[in-house]
């Protein structure tokens, strides 16, 4: 009871505002076509662009879909999920936990890499056996595999 | 913004929620946060298995099918429409949740109806992948895949594809029935009786963090 | 821009209409099942938290004296122990696949269901709305199936230890291949699968009760309580709440991973593995990515389990030395760092898995960064109590107890998060003595505290303050007695979880101080029966509560009714205006918070 005392005059005021004008439907579909043109850049990256590139060189056309992804993950939470218009403190208790994600992610990468190391290093069988090529064709799902 | 708090006014003078949301919506936050924890474990796992691994299957090679094409090679064509349906119902989702603040039952309805529709595409193309992915012989447990430099690739390929594809295959099925339940209440004239329609934005809330996690699952699956 | 951020408003309204429409149609009919059993009463609903909790702790503790039954006395049989646990004790003597589940048991319960669920459940539950000036939870359906979620898994866990096979006994880690691999144990059969089902429920429950919890203190406050008012409590509560939202989830990610290795042939945690001569399919896993996994919620759950303590501590304290909490915006800051170094650090329990030992440098230094917080706080303990005019009721006695304790324990926290030094000290009794002190004893020297210390408002009665004395010291000295000597057996080398050192010379020494141990613990554990049964004969033939505010204390709580129902004020629900830790102030032994400032004071 208490708590609604506070609201009463607020609440009117923001009703007045929000039947005035509507959604900013205009910023949603901007929106939609960044999202939709990122797409297509990485299908044609992904389709016509990294394949006639070495394997080696695959890591750069990663950082460049992780700048994608992070670019399209940004117009997603803040216009769809509408976070970039709520107040600072709010987008701060969402972002700073984000920010947990950097050594979650450092971390575990860094020991998968580490432990790739150390079997290849301590385990010649193991090199040996996951680095030698099976069927000369390349894999295309055959019917012998079928279980 | 500037109405409604100033920045430097001091916020708090009690009774009221500090960050102008009602708490159903600032639990769904909270609640997404800590799913996009889930995810995030899942898809680091993945992560930290394939730096743990030598080698890996091609996605260009693994995912180059297209419904009723026959054996053609058209990789990522698929899944990019996949994600076309998907960011398109987010859309359909923003424009139901603006035509509630309008309370607006008719646009409401509508809108709503082009969402419930796009998760159903969505799931029934990633029925038709792993049907077709099965039929190819990969299941939990079962890779019938080379690595891209053709040595032997593990099962691990398709044991975290299915799972965490499957996770987020489970979400959008939630978020559909969900979304089905904001329908009929909308139809029924629920929101309208309450005087708002705060529960779309908080069903919009998760139907768009399902699309958020798509964007992962997709880079992580099908580029890298 | 302007209209968009306004959105929230009307809604607020009607939400708050709404929920106050539903208290009223509550209070009128109110059988026995909507009180006592589906509650949505968050008072009901801690008391049921914390009763659940105790049910627990006593298996938990019992469990811990049957196996040190066996480690002080591995020559000696005990028929009684047949009676009990029937082929598990053949000849009454504890086999070693019980003795595994034993342990495995003993943590799992009193790690999740008792120093979890029991604490931060029943006091967040209590103390949140009531501290903060709230009818309720944010959403008091969504509280009451945290409960039954908790109780659910506590009834999956405690069938587990019947079933034929045993429960999981792989210990309480779950690291596979034990865990992912039926052929494994006998525990690692249908116990775990039971054990895993639990614990999923487990972690919804913890995922309903904290989003409420973070829901409830961000946006539920009285009129006047801004976030630098609150009691340390509920900025404890509110870290406490924030680590479960974040870090559970990630254990559920590697328990469903977990299932997928046990029933659906996929090795995500399995590489290489021989049973008997047979090499097993799976290729490709890795059991550390399980651990890393674990370790990921696991760090942050020993600060879900002492960060609540150290709330309740802060707060009984600076009560009872009627003196302010001193340095409260450091204290804060402190939880803060905590919180955050919590989910920094998890790797310090991996030193010796083969992990790469410049990434375990990295953890070494992220975990010596907690000292500084964890200091901080500590001085900042001693401190409020220097001068202070001090009532040693029981609640302060188990305050101080824990300050000595998380001393203690802390230091030896030091040694370990160094990984040169953790290479010698991993997997000895150096490492049970130290957190069995810091997050253990600790944690529930927090919660006793807190159940002294709220019991009147609780139940409107006060515990027997002689009970209560005994309680503490042989507690205290008792668990010192316990704890202490096991640093030298770590330190001299003696590994953990063994069922019998009898053939291992080099322990021969330590014999007698194993039977002491065990003497000890068998004391403790009995005068914790006697703290139950104090407990329960409280509730109904304690002294009664005379006065609203027994403990002459400045917060919120005391201004309901004595024994205050649903909805917790009567009347309006009161105005915050300054503080809570104005104590022996301009004179006078305590201000409530919802005193007004006169205008020669310095508002706070």
């Amino acid at each position: 009871m208490e708590n609604s005392h506070g609201h009463v005059s607020h609440g009117q005021t923001a009703d007045s505002h929000d039947s005035g004008h509507g959604f900013d439907t205009k910023a949603i579909w901007r929106t939609f076509w960044i999202l939709l043109v990122i797409t297509c850049i990485e299908l044609i990256v992904g389709m016509f662009i990294a394949p006639r590139f070495p394997h080696t060189t695959k890591v750069w056309f990663n950082i460049l879909y992780i700048i994608f992804t992070g670019a399209k993950a940004f117009y997603i939470i803040a216009e769809f999920m509408h976070l970039r218009h709520e107040i600072k403190n709010m987008i701060m208790t969402i972002a700073i936990p984000a920010l947990l994600f950097i050594w979650f992610i450092g971390a575990f990468l860094w020991d998968g890499d580490s432990f790739k190391n150390l079997r290849n290093t301590l385990d010649p069988h193991h090199k040996e056996a996951t680095q030698k090529p099976v069927a000369p064709a390349p894999a295309h799902g055959t019917e012998e595999h079928l279980k | 913004m500037a109405n409604a708090v100033s920045a430097n006014q001091k916020w708090w003078s009690g009774g009221r929620s500090p960050f102008n949301v009602e708490y159903g919506k600032l639990m769904m936050w909270y609640f997404l946060m800590s799913d996009a924890f889930t995810f995030g474990a899942f898809l680091i796992s993945y992560g930290s298995i394939r730096f743990a691994t030598n080698a890996w299957p091609d996605p260009n090679h693994v995912f180059s099918s297209f419904p009723f094409m026959g054996h053609t090679h058209l990789p990522l064509v698929f899944v990019s429409l996949m994600t076309f349906i998907l960011i398109m119902s987010s859309v359909t989702m923003v424009l139901a949740v603006g035509a509630g603040h309008m309370k607006d039952r008719k646009g409401v309805i509508k809108w709503m109806l082009w969402t419930i529709l796009g998760g159903i595409a969505f799931l029934s193309c990633q029925a038709w992948e792993w049907t077709h992915l099965y039929h190819q012989g990969a299941w939990w447990g079962s890779n019938p895949f080379l690595n891209y430099d053709n040595t032997q690739s593990t099962t691990n390929f398709t044991n975290f594809f299915f799972t965490i594809t499957g996770f987020h295959g489970f979400h959008v099925f939630s978020g559909v029935v969900i979304n089905i339940i904001m329908l009929i209440m909308a139809i029924n004239g629920t929101f309208d009786r309450r005087g708002h329609y705060l529960m779309i934005e908080k069903a919009g809330l998760y139907w768009h963090f399902v699309d958020l996690v798509w964007v992962f699952v997709f880079t992580c699956f099908y580029l890298f | 821009m302007s209209n968009e951020a306004t959105h929230g408003h009307p809604e607020v309204v009607t939400t708050h209409e709404a929920h106050h429409d539903e208290h009223h149609v509550h209070h009128h009919k109110e059988t026995f099942i909507t009180k006592y059993v589906f509650s949505q009463d968050h008072k009901m609903i801690a008391r049921q938290f914390l009763i659940t909790g105790m049910a627990w702790a006593i298996i938990g503790g019992l469990m811990s004296v049957l196996f040190r039954l066996q480690l002080g006395y591995p020559d000696q049989s005990f028929p009684f122990l047949e009676d009990i646990l029937g082929r598990w004790a053949k000849d009454g003597k504890i086999t070693a696949e019980s003795y595994y589940a034993l342990v495995t048991m003993h943590g799992t319960v009193l790690v999740f269901f008792v120093l979890t669920g029991g604490l931060s459940g029943t006091f967040a539950n209590f103390l949140i709305p009531l501290q903060i000036g709230a009818r309720d939870m944010a959403s008091p359906f969504l509280n009451m199936l945290s409960y039954w979620f908790f109780f659910i898994a506590s009834v999956i866990m405690f069938s587990s230890l019947f079933v034929q096979t045993g429960p999981f006994s792989g210990g309480w880690t779950a690291y596979p291949p034990l865990s992912a691999l039926g052929e494994a144990s006998p525990g690692s059969k249908v116990g775990m699968d039971l054990w895993i089902t639990s614990m999923a429920l487990f972690v919804v429950s913890s995922l309903l009760g904290g989003l409420n919890y973070i829901a409830t203190i961000l946006n539920m406050r009285t009129k006047g309580m801004s976030m630098t008012r609150m009691p340390l409590t509920i900025w404890a509560l509110f870290f406490t709440a924030v680590l479960g939202v974040l870090s559970f989830p990630v254990l559920l990610s590697g328990f469903i991973l977990l299932l997928f290795d046990r029933h659906a042939g996929t090795s995500f945690y399995l590489d290489s593995i021989y049973i008997g001569s047979a090499a097993l399919p799976n290729e490709g896993g890795s059991a550390i990515l399980y651990q890393h996994l674990f370790w990921f919620l696991g760090h942050p759950e020993v600060y879900i389990i002492i960060l609540p303590a150290m709330g309740i501590v802060s707060e009984v304290m600076s009560v009872n030395a009627r003196k302010p909490i001193f340095g409260y915006m450091a204290m804060v800051g402190s939880l803060f760092a905590i919180a955050i170094l919590a989910f920094l650090v998890w790797a310090h329990h991996m030193f010796v898995t083969g992990m790469n030992p410049f990434l375990g440098s990295v953890f070494v230094l992220l975990t010596l960064l907690i000292a500084i917080p964890s200091a901080i706080k500590v001085f900042n303990w001693l401190t409020t109590i220097w001068r202070g005019n001090i009532r040693f009721t029981p609640g302060m006695m188990f305050s101080l107890g824990f300050v000595s304790l998380f001393i203690s324990g802390g230091l030896t926290g030091i040694f370990l998060g160094n990984s040169a030094l953790d290479i010698a000290l991993h997997d000895t009794y150096f490492v049970i003595a130290h957190f069995h002190i810091v997050m253990g004893v600790a944690g529930f020297f927090g919660m006793f505290a807190g159940i002294y210390h709220w019991f009147p408002k609780m139940f409107g009665r006060f515990l027997n303050n002689t009970m209560a004395y005994i309680h503490f010291w042989v507690t205290l000295i008792g668990s010192y007695l316990i704890f202490w000597p096991m640093h030298y057996e770590g330190l001299a080398g003696m590994p953990r979880r063994y069922l019998d050192y009898t053939n291992w010379l080099s322990f021969n020494q330590f014999d007698g101080l194993n039977k002491f141990i065990s003497t000890v613990a068998m004391v403790v554990f009995a005068v914790q029966l006697m703290f139950i049964f104090n407990f329960f004969y409280s509730i109904f033939k304690g002294r009664r509560v005379t006065v609203k505010n027994p403990w002459g204390s400045s917060t919120l709580e005391w201004t309901t009714p004595i024994v205050a129902g649903h909805g917790n004020w009567p009347g309006e629900i009161p105005e915050v205006h300054r503080w809570a830790y104005d104590y022996s102030k301009d004179g006078r032994e305590y201000i409530s918070q919802t005193e007004p400032v006169t205008p020669d004071e310095k508002p706070h």
